[in-house]
């Protein structure tokens, strides 16, 4: 032990030396990946399972039942239920019966208005997760991909999660609004 | 005697009800965990220690650096991922999508891409979501036949439009994100 602090080895050469420093270049990949996924499960994934319990429970206890009306009342025609049918529907759907549920949502809308919701309630599968990981935690990396390496710069995650969200619903609506249009031209042209 | 032993059985009951509705949202938390959160982070986690640790991040980074890091570039990025024969491939799971984002994310933390561009890249990255399930979603909501055979095209065309407009608007948002700290 005390003889190999001022023993140095000098890199093994020859075909044994690179076979070495193959071994350790291969376990080395492993090594990262492992520290990686060690920091993965221990950052987020507690919170993960926390949230996910106390949202379960909560849907759970409300019943999904509930938000039947509001699917009811977005079906109205009218540019005052566009922000209804869009955002809000979409929003409720998305978070209380979460991915791919919340497509079911759809049966309360006429025909002309399904493809435009189910466009704008799939957008929305993933800018939520900022905020509510429960609403599709199967795809989260498309989010923590990005929110880890923010971490790593040291800067909080809040900022960016409450924009990508708040975006998101300016996208769901415009979409939900230009595929209904789309919808709308396309039916009649089949027509 | 028979009223309190009714409110003996009806405390009972509702405490039962919540304690169970509560234990049972854990169950089905821990079973999500395991069954679609955990292996994708074994998955991820591998790809992120080959990332780092052989040479391949480097062109990966060359690669993204150019187009991750402009408005025009991110652009880009969307357009494809939203042409109609291109964005039901790379849809499904959202793997791609993940992928993606965690490659960013690797050279957002290295310094590569400036942080601001998280929120743009959010986007350009993600103009095919759903893209591959909406005959099924579609199905979800009890659409008809005929709705279906409109609707994909509908949302698929829709996207060539609201995907890279969505880069834009991110773009526009993400002014003040992390420029100071």
């Amino acid at each position: 032990m005390f003889l190999s602090a001022d023993v140095t080895v000098d890199k093994q050469d020859g075909f044994l030396g690179v076979l070495a420093t193959a071994a350790e270049d291969f376990i080395a990949v492993f090594n990262k990946g492992g520290e990686v996924l060690l920091s993965l499960m221990g950052g987020i994934l507690p919170t993960l399972i926390v949230l996910l319990t106390a949202v379960n429970a909560l849907v759970r206890l409300i019943g999904p039942e509930k938000i039947e009306n509001l699917g009811k009342a977005a079906a109205r025609p009218g540019l005052q239920w566009y922000p209804v049918r869009y955002i809000v529907l979409p929003f409720v759907a998305v978070f209380v019966l979460t991915n791919p549920m919340a497509y079911t949502m759809g049966r309360f809308l006429p025909e002309r208005f399904k493809p435009a919701f189910y466009d704008s309630a799939v957008s929305f599968v993933h800018p939520i997760l900022g905020i509510f990981p429960h609403a599709n935690p199967g795809e989260l990396f498309v989010y923590v991909g990005i929110a880890t390496g923010i971490q790593q710069l040291g800067y909080g995650l809040g900022d960016l999660a409450v924009r990508y969200m708040l975006v998101g619903l300016v996208v769901i609506f415009i979409r939900g609004i230009v595929t209904e249009a789309i919808t709308a031209r396309m039916m009649k042209k089949g027509a | 005697m028979s009223a309190i032993n009714n409110l003996i059985v009806k405390v009972g009951r509702s405490v039962g009800g919540v304690v169970g509705t509560l234990y049972q949202a854990g169950r089905d938390s821990v079973d999500t965990v395991i069954r679609n959160v955990i292996p994708f982070m074994a998955f991820i986690s591998f790809i992120i220690g080959l990332i780092l640790t052989t040479g391949v991040g480097d062109w990966i980074a060359k690669g993204l650096k150019g187009s991750a890091s402009t408005l025009p570039g991110l652009l880009l990025i969307s357009v494809v991922c939203a042409i109609p024969l291109i964005s039901p491939l790379l849809g499904p799971g959202a793997v791609i999508a993940q992928i993606v984002g965690t490659l960013l994310g690797v050279e957002i933390g290295k310094g590569n891409i400036p942080a601001q561009y998280s929120l743009p890249a959010l986007f350009a990255i993600n103009p095919q979501v759903g893209c591959d399930f909406i005959p099924v979603g579609l199905a979800l909501g009890e659409a008809e036949p005929e709705t279906v055979e409109v609707g994909v095209p509908a949302v698929l065309f829709s996207r060539l439009v609201t995907g890279p407009l969505s880069v834009v608007i991110a773009y526009f948002a993400s002014f003040g994100l992390y420029t100071s700290k």
